[in-house]
């Protein structure tokens, strides 16, 4: 392995251990929220806007930008990390979380600079980046459309009809990127309704699918760089996570996928997290 | 000769947009034709498909621009999901669907993804009110506009016939935010505006002057308004006849000068009286200007089924029933 790729590996990792301290950062200054699902996604986040995405922060509406979507809205903390760190928003902006008249508030709110589409009910990404890729197509333009769905909101019909139509439509230059962390709200996914054989249900759907470990930073970059997967059907990558990743004792717990942030839990998760990057 | 006949004789070689429109008679088949003038003009526009192209007599459209038609299929969730994303890439969308389904099914699309996203979406339900009747309350949509109306950003019109449906379609070109289009179904509209009427979305149209009572009535009760005005002038009752194609933004002023001038007002609508055109007009009244109302609608129940002139009359969505409640205000 070449040392320019390790140094490119060891800065994303980097950028997610950065990612991770300000999921906690918001949420402490908001009281609390969802600290497991956004912190799962926190490398494949990393990965995306320091490495796959084609973006320009200080123009975020530049036409021909990639598009990220996420799905799973209530991981807002995380892709407001992700947004302050790649230069769309402020610093500061991660201090105004849930705060009164902010457009940082528990859900993605298209009026934040950077956010493709506000979200929060579950199951609507894949359509709304079924229609950006479709925008794409139509256009003539090679932006690429990337959602990133969380587990427990596969339970929503809708996907399934996105599922479907996208593969039918041919979109190559779309991808879903499964957070598959095993944990919703009130249990596991497996208890709640589950969505094994998951790879087998998106590939009978059309879809060319991967699976990857979503805290292996090579892979997740691999599999990004291997997009497309298939000329004429959309992408899917299954990424296994850890709900409440980085910090021990909100790893793997569904307690933690809402939950308060004393300054108490505050200062153990720094401290698991490391120092300021 | 009927009106489809010399309309075919005025230009009998020409298909072109006017003389289609003027043959096309159903409020639905017009705003296919307007979703093909709107696609020439801007090659941003794109029609979505439910399963509708016929419904919406697109099948010329798809045959000449196939590239710019999306069949969602039958799935209106992923429909509206798909116009708003594509709506944020600088289109055009334009959903075609059946009014019952692509207001309550894709409600949650609509209200996240449409209108607090706040996308340039336009969104056609055809076969609104109780045109299928026939059909059953799955298929009836008589709360659609008391749906739409409580959407912010959302604009809300309910076209009197083909030609204002034309005219209210391509005038979605000027809109910023979303818009609804409530049409009708697979039978004759009677005409009663004109393709070269002045129409402007918001601006509530006067069909008829009067001074003792004013009928405030969109869509399918504009027709029957206006026979139920001219009917009761031989009484002598004057009736001002308003012909309110958008009930979201109201023309304020327009019902207020009524209220002020005839000081009695009935509001006629196939749609439910909570939260349509009556709710909208008596939240106004009430607050600036109370007057005497009566509402023509249907009332909190599901409607039976039969033939739709049969179970309009049911529930008095009909001449008689907009001049018996003309006759009581004046009394």
């Amino acid at each position: 392995m070449n040392s320019n790729y390790q140094a490119k590996i060891d800065g994303l990792k980097e950028d997610a251990r950065h990612i991770r301290r300000n999921i906690w950062r918001a949420l402490h200054g908001a009281g609390g929220g969802h600290m497991g699902g956004s912190s799962s996604a926190a490398d494949i986040l990393a990965a995306l806007y320091f490495h796959h995405l084609n973006l320009r922060p200080k123009e975020p509406d530049w036409q021909d930008r990639d598009r990220f979507v996420l799905s799973k809205g209530h991981a807002n903390a995380a892709l407001g990390a992700t947004l302050a760190r790649a230069g769309f928003i402020d610093d500061s902006v991660l201090d105004q979380f849930y705060v009164y008249q902010s457009n940082f508030g528990m859900h993605p709110d298209i009026k934040m600079a950077g956010v493709e589409m506000s979200t929060g009910g579950l199951g609507h990404g894949l359509s709304v980046g079924l229609g950006m890729a479709l925008g794409a197509r139509m256009q003539g333009k090679d932006f690429r459309t990337c959602v990133m769905v969380g587990d427990g909101e596969l339970q929503e019909g809708s996907n399934w009809e996105g599922a479907m139509a996208a593969a039918h439509l041919g979109l190559s230059n779309l991808t879903v990127i499964l957070d598959y962390n095993k944990i919703q709200q009130s249990g596991t996914v497996t208890q709640m309704m589950g969505l094994e054989p998951a790879a087998d249900k998106w590939a009978a759907f059309g879809w060319a699918v991967r699976e990857i470990d979503g805290h292996d930073m090579s892979a997740v970059v691999e599999a990004l760089d291997a997009l497309p997967y298939a000329e004429a059907a959309p992408s899917l990558i299954i990424a296994h996570t850890i709900k409440g990743k980085g910090v021990s004792f909100a790893e793997d717990s569904f307690l933690w996928h809402n939950n308060m942030v004393t300054d108490e839990v505050y200062a153990k998760a720094l401290a698991e997290l490391g120092e300021p990057g | 000769m009927s009106s489809v006949e010399q309309a075919a004789a005025e230009q009998p070689q020409s298909k072109s947009p006017a003389w289609e429109v003027k043959a096309a008679k159903q409020s639905r088949l017009a705003f296919g034709l307007a979703v093909g003038e709107l696609a020439r003009r801007d090659e941003k526009v794109a029609a979505i498909s439910a399963d509708t192209i016929d419904l919406f007599g697109l099948r010329p459209f798809l045959e000449a621009s196939p590239e710019r038609l999306i069949e969602a299929g039958i799935a209106e969730q992923n429909a509206m999901g798909i116009a708003a994303g594509m709506a944020t890439t600088g289109m055009r969308p334009i959903i075609c669907g059946y009014a019952p389904f692509i207001t309550t099914r894709s409600l949650e699309q609509l209200r996240n993804d449409v209108a607090y996203a706040n996308q340039r979406v336009v969104i056609g339900g055809a076969c609104s009110g109780i045109v299928l009747a026939m059909s059953g309350g799955t298929h009836h949509a008589v709360e659609d506009i008391a749906i739409m109306r409580n959407m912010p950003n959302m604009t809300v019109i309910a076209p009197c016939d083909a030609r204002q449906t034309w005219q209210a379609a391509l005038a979605t070109e000027q809109l910023d935010g979303p818009c609804y289009l409530r049409l009708g179904g697979k039978f004759d509209e009677p005409d009663v505006t004109e393709l070269d009427a002045d129409f402007r979305i918001g601006k509530a149209d006067q069909l008829r002057d009067g001074n003792d009572v004013t009928v405030i009535a969109c869509g399918a009760l504009v027709a029957p308004a206006l026979a139920a005005a001219e009917a009761l002038a031989h009484d002598g009752i004057g009736v001002r006849v308003i012909n309110m194609h958008t009930i979201k933004p109201l023309d304020r002023d327009a019902v207020l000068k009524a209220a002020a001038e005839t000081g009695a007002i009935v509001t006629a609508e196939e749609h439910r009286v909570t939260g349509g055109l009556g709710g909208a007009v008596a939240e106004l009244l009430a607050v600036e200007l109370p007057t005497r109302m009566r509402m023509i609608g249907m009332p909190d129940e599901f409607a039976i089924i039969g033939p739709t002139a049969r179970v309009r009359e049911h529930y008095g969505m009909d001449q008689n029933a907009i001049s018996d409640a003309c006759h009581e205000l004046t009394k």
